[in-house]
């Protein structure tokens, strides 16, 4: 099947130089040449309309309205064997564990500012720095990071990387599972020879980490009452919502189901008002409360900061995370690390230069058609060029927004991203892939085991994101060390 | 799930509705278009197209859209057109975002089921609207609408969330039959003539409300118009007639409240005790078709203070605020 596949100058997940599979992918390689041509695109439509049937749909807006969309899926797993793994699990720990001493110690003292190692500047100019709003905040188990999804890459050396922090709401989750349940489907003959890690028990440990983060002035005889806060059925994200909320039992209310009195936040219900201890929102900081944030915000319930600040409801994540996860901190994590853990970053950063020193904004200047750049406030690949793709004219709009606002931008050089096999329209041809990785924080860290394989399905494109024609994959992290028996 | 929030249980409700309308209003028209091909004459078409607009939509909104009735506009307007409310594609598009926005707490084969049928829709769209696509289009709107029924009934538990889509389908229904059954005396009144007319009107009121095979079991075939008001008031065996529909709307609600009546779902009890009341006690056999019509009317408003005072008893409205 894979026959004509050239691996090329890039790190690939399965093939080696050679066009032999690596020892971890060789069942998969047996088993999927056992598929007649036939089979593999039965299997394929099958697969896709899964999805489309039960509407795991994501929402794309344009200047014509929204367009619901499926996220198209591969079925080419991304196997990762166990030693790899366990790596990538204690590099995610780590930095989990540092962010989020930098986001309680911004809030706080600022011990990090004052031992000189981020500028006062970068913290305070930072747009999602809600200092006013929650300076000083004792919040439950100190920690701000209930959910973070990590996009990692591998170069071409095929070394891990943390390309962003994603600590406000990370979406996903969900079609991890669903990816999951449609290869279980539709790809069984896949599953007999390999014993990967389950996914069963990770939607119980997120409710778990939900429900441990107990505001101050909760009632400590009866059990939390805990509720996932969605903007609404024409959010991009909104199955999303409907799937965390409803495997793990908690209602999925929108801003208008709440209300705050005295301060405390309650749902309204059939029966009256019932009050809510603990909100895992899926709303941005901005628009969470009117009275706090900005005031033209529908989504929100007005008065939430205010309960949120006198202990009695929990807002998971954090509010006020951005600072953290925000492009031009990125390149100062391993500098955290070192510095609240004492430790050396398991797993790197991308290497990035930071427009604001003009040694260095001469040289990106120079070397732009080599660079990625990114604009530090977007995400979801918009406004961002990638030199050696671009046209001329893309890179002098980009010099001259760069001159405009160095500190709104970073660069980057062009990583040779890793890719894999996709299988689309009956060929199996190389594609960039990443990995977002999902870690829950309650009173443990726990690092979902694989997480979503994202991957660019245009052949040459580098942009995983969803919105922009990305796809899926599941992701297998292998049960047992060492190498597979072929 | 006994405490489900307002907005959701106001969705689900909804929903009900919507589905129970599609069906209804699908099969109104489904049995229009085969009597239409045995009417005798251009007015008696006319008429009976009059008549269906009134049964599945509002005359008054159409004609502000269109000057007169056509038939393939009419058919339009009620199918797939954007403009009527209760067009059979807006209300299958409403059923599905009600059951978007609370598909954490219903069966996935329901969502499925109906969003396969929005799927589907856009075929539908751009198929050329012939009779066979038309007809189709109405079974593919009952099949849909039996298939969520069949979910709900297999797989729901017979908790809050069940009760509310069960009060909503019911009272649907009670007020499609009250609708039907008055345009139906409404065109007894007018021509009081012809006994083969008669005949038919009774038989179409049956059809419309999918009772005639139930019907026929019960009665002999000959229509009597006494007979089929009977049957479709006050059958308590029959599933679409007026008082089957009330008992199961007052046990719901009951059961929602555990069998107790409290300070705050006093008034409803009252109405719907007071509604079942009036029906028991209406002799139809003593009424002639005006009082009938008035009987109906009556219950017509009955339903629609119900529908208030049921959304107000469980905040699915939000109250109005004194100023």
């Amino acid at each position: 099947m894979l026959t004509n596949y050239q691996t090329g100058i890039y790190f690939d997940e399965m093939m080696k130089k050679d066009g032999a599979p690596k020892s971890h992918y060789q069942w998969f390689y047996q088993l999927v040449n056992q598929f007649t041509e036939r089979e593999l695109l039965n299997k394929h439509e099958t697969a896709q309309l899964n999805f489309l049937r039960q509407g795991i749909t994501f929402t794309v807006y344009n200047h014509t309205g929204g367009t619901e969309r499926t996220m198209p899926f591969d079925f080419v797993p991304i196997i990762i064997p166990r030693d790899d793994w366990e790596k990538i699990e204690a590099g995610m720990k780590q930095r989990m564990t540092a962010l989020n001493l930098f986001l309680d110690d911004i809030y706080h003292e600022q011990r990090i500012v004052e031992a000189g190692i981020i500028p006062k500047d970068l913290i305070e100019n930072n747009p999602y720095y809600y200092s006013r709003q929650v300076s000083g905040l004792d919040i439950p188990l100190k920690n701000h990071i209930f959910l973070a999804g990590v996009d990692l890459i591998r170069d071409e050396k095929g070394q891990y990387r943390v390309l962003e922090d994603n600590l406000r709401n990370p979406s996903g989750m969900s079609y991890v599972f669903q990816n999951r349940y449609v290869m279980r489907q539709v790809y069984p003959e896949l599953f007999f020879q390999h014993s990967i890690e389950t996914l069963e028990h990770q939607l119980s440990e997120l409710h778990q980490a939900v429900t441990s983060h107990l505001p101050m002035n909760a009632n400590p005889t009866k059990p939390p009452t805990a509720v996932l806060l969605t903007p609404g059925i024409y959010n991009s994200a909104y199955y999303d919502h409907v799937f965390l909320a409803q495997q793990m039992g908690i209602e999925l209310v929108e801003g208008r189901d709440l209300t705050v009195k005295d301060d405390v936040v309650y749902m309204k219900t059939i029966r009256g008002l019932k009050r809510v201890d603990i909100i895992y929102r899926r709303i941005d900081d901005d628009f969470l409360d009117p009275e706090a944030f900005r005031p033209d915000s529908a989504l929100g319930v007005s008065g939430l900061l205010r309960a949120y600040r006198k202990g009695n409801v929990s807002i998971l994540n954090g509010i006020g995370n951005g600072v953290a996860d925000d492009k031009a901190m990125y390149v100062y994590v391993p500098d955290m690390i070192r510095f609240y853990l004492d430790e050396d970053p398991i797993i790197p950063n991308v290497e990035t230069y930071s427009l604001s020193d003009p040694e260095r904004l001469e040289y990106v200047l120079d070397h732009i058609e080599e660079l990625v750049i990114k604009n530090v406030g977007a995400s979801g690949g918009y406004d961002m060029l990638i030199g050696p793709q671009s046209e001329e004219s893309e890179r002098e709009e980009f010099k001259r927004k760069i001159i405009e606002k160095p500190h709104q931008y970073i660069a980057q050089p062009t990583i040779k991203l890793s890719r894999a096999p996709a299988y689309q329209e009956g060929r199996f041809y190389p594609c960039h892939v990443d990995l977002r990785v999902f870690v829950m924080q309650g009173k443990t860290t726990n690092v979902l085991p694989g997480g979503l394989s994202r991957v660019a399905l245009k052949e040459g494109s580098l942009v995983v994101n969803s919105s922009q024609g990305g796809g899926g994959k599941d992701t297998w992290i292998l049960a047992e060390s060492g190498e597979q028996h072929a | 799930m006994s405490n489900m929030l307002s907005r959701v249980a106001d969705s689900l409700y909804w929903m009900s509705r919507n589905i129970e309308r599609a069906e209804n209003n699908a099969r109104v028209l489904s049995v229009q278009l085969i009597h239409m091909l045995e009417a005798s004459n251009q007015e008696t078409v006319d008429r009976d197209w009059e008549e269906i607009l009134e049964i599945c939509a509002s005359a008054k909104d159409y004609y502000g859209l269109y000057e007169r009735l056509d038939r393939d506009t009419l058919i339009q307007y009620l199918t797939i057109s954007p403009f009527n409310l209760n067009s059979l594609m807006n209300g299958m598009n409403y059923a599905r975002e009600n059951a978007r926005s609370t598909r954490d707490i219903l069966p996935e084969e329901l969502w499925e089921v109906l969003n396969e049928f929005h799927l589907d829709q856009k075929d539908w769209q751009e198929l050329p609207s012939t009779r066979q696509h038309t007809q189709d289009y109405l079974k593919k709107v009952i099949k849909t609408s039996m298939t969520s029924q069949g979910v709900i009934e297999s797989s729901m538990s017979r908790g809050t969330p069940y009760t509310f889509i069960k009060i909503g389908k019911w009272l649907e229904r009670a007020e499609k039959t009250a609708r039907i059954l008055n345009v139906t005396c409404e065109k007894n009144r007018k021509e009081t003539n012809v006994a083969t007319d008669h005949y038919y009107y009774w038989l179409t009121a049956l059809q419309f409300l999918n009772g005639y095979d139930a019907y026929i079991k019960e009665h002999p075939p000959t229509m009597d118009s006494k007979h089929v008001l009977s049957f479709l008031i006050k059958e308590e065996t029959f599933p679409r007639s007026i008082c089957y529909c009330m008992d199961h709307v007052l046990e719901a609600a009951s059961k929602l409240e555990g069998g107790k009546v409290s300070h705050y779902s006093e008034d409803l009890f009252q109405l719907l005790e007071l509604i079942q009341e009036e029906i028991s006690q209406t002799d139809i056999n003593e009424m002639d078709m005006n009082q009938l019509m008035s009987f109906l009317d009556h219950f017509q408003n009955r339903c629609s203070t119900l529908s208030r005072m049921f959304s107000e008893t469980y905040y699915l409205i939000e109250p109005v605020h004194a100023k």
